[in-house]
């Protein structure tokens, strides 16, 4: 016959196994999957995350001045499911370890990540264009040299009258 | 005697989720049953339809929570017999990690579930906690206790480094002795058997006629696992040994689930192994034609079967999944006659039902 009372007897000596969260400390392993961070510096607008965003919780528009892009990711929407970061080139959005998403009913329409992508001239015609991130000529070439740089500072329509003549 | 009709659910203490049993019975026993269906419907077939492929792999993967891998797993092996996309060979394998690792955990809470519905409170308690060990790996592997976010089109999203391997070798070594423990108080505790011995009884002929899956089908004599009879991932290099019990009961289905976690753990042994190097995904977006297809998996519920077919855009024209517990509740009509009110909840729990799977 097989008694629990043995194993019964055990875990009562063992003690809680509960957390005391949110007395104390609890269980956060690194590469949990918490709220979004972004990183406008590295963003090239490829709009990628916006494409597989299962919620629609991220959307990146042109503002009204149309001095540059404005990315917003409604934390509130975001399932967490990661995609974003996995489909993004550069590396721009990435889930940190911060899983704390209370907040107040009056913050829910400001409980978001905010980023702004300033359009920058042209070197050679002044159009206003999404600026060409480092991380993105990493991923593109493996030396990045002189002339990929100057070229990284041109339009798409620059570029192309100086490569192909 | 007279007959009544009582109604159970669609909220009931012992069922996880909604649904309505009208059950006929006669003094204590059951004599009658009909069931009805739909209170979690909630339009999915009609969602993904107006996403893409990629936000579908999300959506998929919400479908249900226990099972939550398996859903875009066989999404995204339709999608990838489409569009004729090799998987890498590493991606296979950590396919088939996280498939036995939510499999521990899913078969692990029916456990715990059905001890809660028997009155033995104390075993839930201590099968929940086991659990717990593979609910810290999921979360330190993947990210999330529940939803694994592992697949993606042509590969996985996650890798394993010398170190989470490690990791992982430590905890399932940590399941085996409780496991083991359990494992005999399922099977020989006399509390246990006086409630699960003889109970819902499914005999073979009929688990043949309803086409019932996974643990059900097995717990009933029949010899049938999808990882076996037609394997996907990397169960075609791997041995799985599939167990099967002759007392088409709610024990034997007990069993034959407990019996599937000491396999689980040895095919995720197995498989870190074997873990060839390489890629764990493909280097470039895919591109789906139009087409159609089918691919099926063993969830830790049986077998589960997708159907998808595309026109050439990036939204499916159609997706269609058959879930093992659509099979599965209609066998209650033949269990439940001839059984105690008193038994009704552990019956349904036997089954495992899925329910938002199934209405979706």
């Amino acid at each position: 016959m097989s008694s629990f009372l043995k194993i019964a007897i055990r875990n009562l000596l063992k003690g809680p196994s509960t957390d005391p969260y949110p007395y104390g400390e609890t269980f956060v392993p690194k590469g949990l999957r918490g709220k979004i961070k972004y990183n406008a510096k590295a963003c090239v607008a490829c709009r990628m995350c916006e494409h597989v965003c299962a919620g629609g919780a991220i959307q990146i528009r042109e503002v009204s001045d149309k001095s540059g892009l404005e990315f917003i990711l409604w934390h509130n929407t975001c399932a967490f499911c990661g995609l974003c970061e996995h489909y993004c080139p550069t590396k721009a959005i990435r889930l940190t370890e911060d899983y704390h998403t209370a907040h107040r009913q009056e913050d829910k329409y400001r409980y978001v990540e905010k980023g702004f992508i300033k359009y920058v001239p042209c070197a050679s015609c002044g159009t206003p264009m999404v600026p060409t991130a480092p991380e993105l000529l990493n991923v593109a070439y493996d030396n990045v040299n002189k002339d990929i740089e100057r070229l990284s500072k041109l339009c798409s329509k620059c570029r192309k009258e100086k490569v192909c003549g | 005697m007279s007959t009544y009709t009582i109604p159970v659910g669609p909220l009931h203490v012992a069922l996880e989720e909604p649904m309505y049993f009208r059950v006929q019975v006669e003094g204590e026993t059951v004599v009658g049953l009909d069931i009805t269906a739909g209170y979690v419907h909630r339009g999915m077939e009609s969602l993904v339809m107006q996403r893409n492929i990629y936000q579908n792999i999300t959506l998929t993967e919400r479908l249900c929570s226990l099972c939550s891998n398996n859903h875009p797993c066989t999404y995204c092996m339709a999608l990838e017999k489409i569009a004729g996309i090799e998987v890498p060979e590493r991606a296979q394998y950590l396919r088939v990690i996280a498939d036995e690792i939510k499999r521990i955990a899913s078969n692990l809470f029916n456990a715990g579930i059905l001890a809660h519905i028997i009155g033995f409170d104390s075993l839930f308690m201590h099968v929940m906690e086991i659990r717990e060990i593979v609910q810290d790996t999921k979360e330190t592997i993947y990210g999330n206790r529940m939803d694994l976010a592992v697949n993606c089109i042509g590969g996985v999203r996650y890798d394993l480094s010398d170190e989470k391997i490690k990791y992982i070798r430590k905890q399932i070594d940590r399941l085996k002795k409780p496991l083991e423990e359990i494992i005999d108080i399922y099977m020989n505790n006399k509390f246990v058997r006086a409630r699960t011995e003889g109970v819902g009884v499914l005999p073979k002929e009929e688990a043949v006629r309803y086409g019932v899956v996974g643990p059900v089908a097995r717990g009933s004599g029949i010899d049938y696992d999808v990882r076996v009879k037609s394997p996907y991932a990397a169960y075609d290099k791997i041995k799985v040994n599939v167990h099967v019990e002759n007392g088409s009961d709610v024990r034997a289905r007990a069993i034959v689930r407990l019996r599937e976690i000491q396999e689980a753990v040895n095919i995720i042994e197995l498989c870190l192994k074997e873990l060839p190097d390489g890629p764990t995904c493909i280097d470039h977006l895919p591109e789906i034609p139009a087409g159609e297809a089918i691919a099926k998996s063993e969830a830790p519920r049986g077998e589960l079967i997708y159907y998808l077919r595309t026109n050439g855009s990036d939204k499916p024209e159609r997706l269609k999944w058959r879930v093992p517990t659509y099979m599965n509740w209609e066998a209650l009509n033949v269990m439940m006659p001839g059984n105690k009110v008193a038994d009704i909840p552990l019956i349904i729990t036997s089954i495992d039902p899925c329910i938002s799977c199934t209405e979706r």
